[in-house]
């Protein structure tokens, strides 16, 4: 009950004039954001940081959120429409939207995403209420060994549940702790690694990193070849669905929602992993797994509907924990830093006002985004139409006078653009960025807590498993760390049985 | 991506043995508590670790990935708008933020999309008019200004 009286008081504040135009224009430059394939929500959100440094903390807050989940929605227009992802977590609804939409289904397509996002993302939101508080009362218990293995599982997580190599992951994350540690000792205040440089001596700020290595990098990628792709038209008559339809894909939304808060929970899965495993999830319960892959509406609903939830969930951790999950909960926890907001377990009762406004704003963003993709996606499909070159100058300009404003210094703009050509060379080179950026987030907490720990037990490790929470912590970091060499082990043996059984059949014939 | 990889490992190698030669001066434990050399030694130990591994990995491994670079056309195009972006910083203490803006606005579309002029001198003017409302007018950031006042 407690919780309900707290987001009744949130409404009151997310209901404010000014809170809820901010609200408005997050979850539009979302939609927006989502649906320009090169530029995706974390990146969009760090562009957008500077805008922010003006505006009171909520107000900020709820904007930057209103981009991180409106980009979900937006991504869908691209997916379905041009067969290209908006961004990375609408992989998947490419594959079966764009089928819908060339059977002419493109409508029913849009509007299953949206509402399948928009019931998934409420009742994720309805788990953010009832979840942080406890999570974060709990969170009281921590102490520094707790706080540096909570932040070594969030980059050993990201490493272990992410879709590509472990090692190129665990090496992003590297990148990110050498860049952290530039500038001057947080405990001793001796400078390090500056090599003579007095621009360095406070550190690398974090927006030039991700301003650099999210927008600057996708945009050098996508700036490879002119931009030309074919936009299917939908009309609003197109978007109605039948009871079929609905029967059909009510059960998808269900799983996915569910699939997408428990991903978004964990530390480093993100949404993207939460659209493939829903959509692998949903294909297994279909009556009908054939038509996966050739247009199958209900394995839209699973993916979006757990794109959108995930985004949600990883809110759960970022709020109650300080400990942020993804790429965008990392730069909205950054921009907490940078309002003046300490994160952490003390958050929810140190800053209600911000914690429960935010957890209303998404309320009512949802609903304001499930009229714009359901009403409206039409007209928003119409901008797809604009020609993608005539955007990329805009967003390389605003990158840059936001790295300038962040410092007034030219040195930051220096910096965003070296850090996006390592982004550049970090995606060719196939090395995943986000845990670079987690790890430049979550590096000062990790040395500070690690350094504490030690100092407490006078230099001895065993303070990190004397504690059963922090036994426990120890624990899931070695599991995430052991996690992909089991995977590996397990592909070997399949493939090396397959090869058993192929050299078998061969011998047979 | 054999190449790419082993370039990635070798790469990190270097990088973790300037950390730890960077910070070699540095004390590691200083009387009772970890000192300003703990962390990036620990660091560069791992990240030689992982360079190690991706070495050996990619050395052992048989499949022949190709790598994902772009065509020579898509290198060009890359390396144009870089050198326009550089560019463009080493001309904002000359020319102002707005005017060398402006500049590398018409440069992308003009020189590398060959975009049409009047399209591409709207979409500057209102990338400019955006730039001067947002950052200048509304939140009073005083960005460089050239000899134009710009």
């Amino acid at each position: 009950m407690e919780a309900l009286a707290s987001l009744a008081h949130g409404f009151s504040i997310a209901l404010t004039p000014t809170n809820l135009l901010f609200v408005l224009i997050g979850v539009t430059l979302g939609q927006l954001i989502g649906a320009l394939p090169g530029i995706g929500p974390s990146a969009g959100m760090a562009l957008l940081l500077p805008i922010t440094f003006g505006l009171d903390p909520v107000t900020a807050v709820v904007m930057l959120s209103g981009i991180m989940y409106g980009g979900m929605y937006g991504g869908t227009l691209t997916s379905v429409l041009v067969n290209v992802p908006g961004e990375a977590a609408s992989v998947m609804t490419a594959v079966d939207g764009n089928q819908l939409a060339k059977q002419g289904r493109a409508g029913q397509a849009l509007a299953v995403a949206a509402i399948g996002s928009f019931l998934a993302g409420i009742g994720s939101v309805i788990a953010l209420v009832f979840l942080t508080p406890p999570l974060s009362a709990f969170a009281l218990n921590f102490s520094a060994p707790e706080y540096f293995l909570l932040a070594l599982l969030g980059i050993t997580a990201t490493a272990s549940l992410g879709s590509g190599s472990a090692v190129k992951a665990m090496i992003g994350a590297t990148l990110g702790l050498m860049i952290a540690l530039v500038g001057t000792d947080p405990i001793q205040g001796t400078s390090r690694l500056t090599f003579g440089s007095l621009n360095l001596l406070e550190g690398i700020d974090f927006l030039p990193v991700a301003i650099g290595v999210f927008g600057i990098a996708e945009i050098l990628v996508s700036m490879e070849q002119t931009q030309s792709g074919h936009v299917i038209r939908t009309r609003l008559r197109d978007m109605w669905l039948t009871g079929k339809d609905w029967a059909a894909c009510r059960m998808a939304i269900l799983r996915g929602g569910l699939v997408g808060l428990l991903i978004g929970l964990m530390p480093g899965a993100g949404p993207t992993v939460a659209a493939l495993l829903a959509y692998v999830v949903e294909k297994k319960a279909s009556p009908h797994p054939e038509k996966f892959g050739h247009g199958a509406l209900d394995g839209v609903a699973a993916a979006e509907s757990a794109n959108n939830s995930a985004v949600h969930g990883s809110m759960i951790p970022m709020l109650a924990l300080g400990i942020p999950g993804s790429a965008s909960t990392a730069v909205l926890l950054a921009a907490l830093v940078l309002l003046g907001i300490r994160p952490g377990p003390m958050l929810l009762t140190e800053q209600a006002d911000l914690v429960w406004g935010l957890i209303a704003s998404m309320f009512i963003g949802n609903v304001i985004l499930l009229v714009m993709n359901l009403p409206l996606a039409p007209l928003f499909a119409s901008i797809l139409r604009i020609p993608y070159s005539y955007l990329v100058a805009g967003i390389l300009i605003v990158s840059l006078v936001g790295a300038y404003a962040i410092s007034l210094s030219l040195f930051n703009v220096g910096l965003t653009l070296f850090f996006g050509m390592v982004g550049y060379l970090m995606i060719r080179a196939d090395i995943p960025r986000a845990p670079l950026v987690l790890a430049v987030v979550l590096a000062p907490l990790m040395e500070s807590s690690l350094r504490q720990s030690l100092m407490l037990s006078e230099g001895s490790p065993a303070i990190f498993i004397e504690r059963p929470l922090s036994a426990v912590l120890a624990l899931c970091v070695v599991v995430s760390l052991t996690l992909p060499l089991f995977n590996v082990f397990l592909a070997r043996r399949a493939a090396r049985r397959a090869g058993v059984a192929e050299a078998l059949s061969h011998s047979s014939d | 991506m054999r190449v790419t990889n082993l370039i990635a490992a070798l790469t990190l190698l270097a990088l973790s043995v300037m950390v730890l030669s960077g910070t070699w001066a540095l004390p590691y434990w200083a009387d009772f508590a970890p000192g300003s050399a703990f962390a990036p030694f620990w660091v560069a130990m791992v990240g030689m670790t992982l360079a190690i591994a991706l070495f050996v990995t990619t050395l052992l491994d048989t499949s022949s990935e190709p790598n994902s670079f772009p065509d020579r056309h898509g290198i060009v195009r890359i390396l144009a708008l870089t050198a326009g972006l550089w560019l463009m910083v080493l001309l904002i203490p000359l020319l102002g933020f707005m005017s060398a803006g402006i500049l590398f606005c018409l440069f992308l579309l003009l020189g590398i999309e060959r975009r049409p002029l009047l399209p591409s001198l709207f979409t500057t003017a209102m990338i400019a008019g955006l730039v001067y409302g947002v950052f200048i007018a509304w939140l009073g950031i005083a960005l460089p200004a050239g000899p134009l006042g710009l």
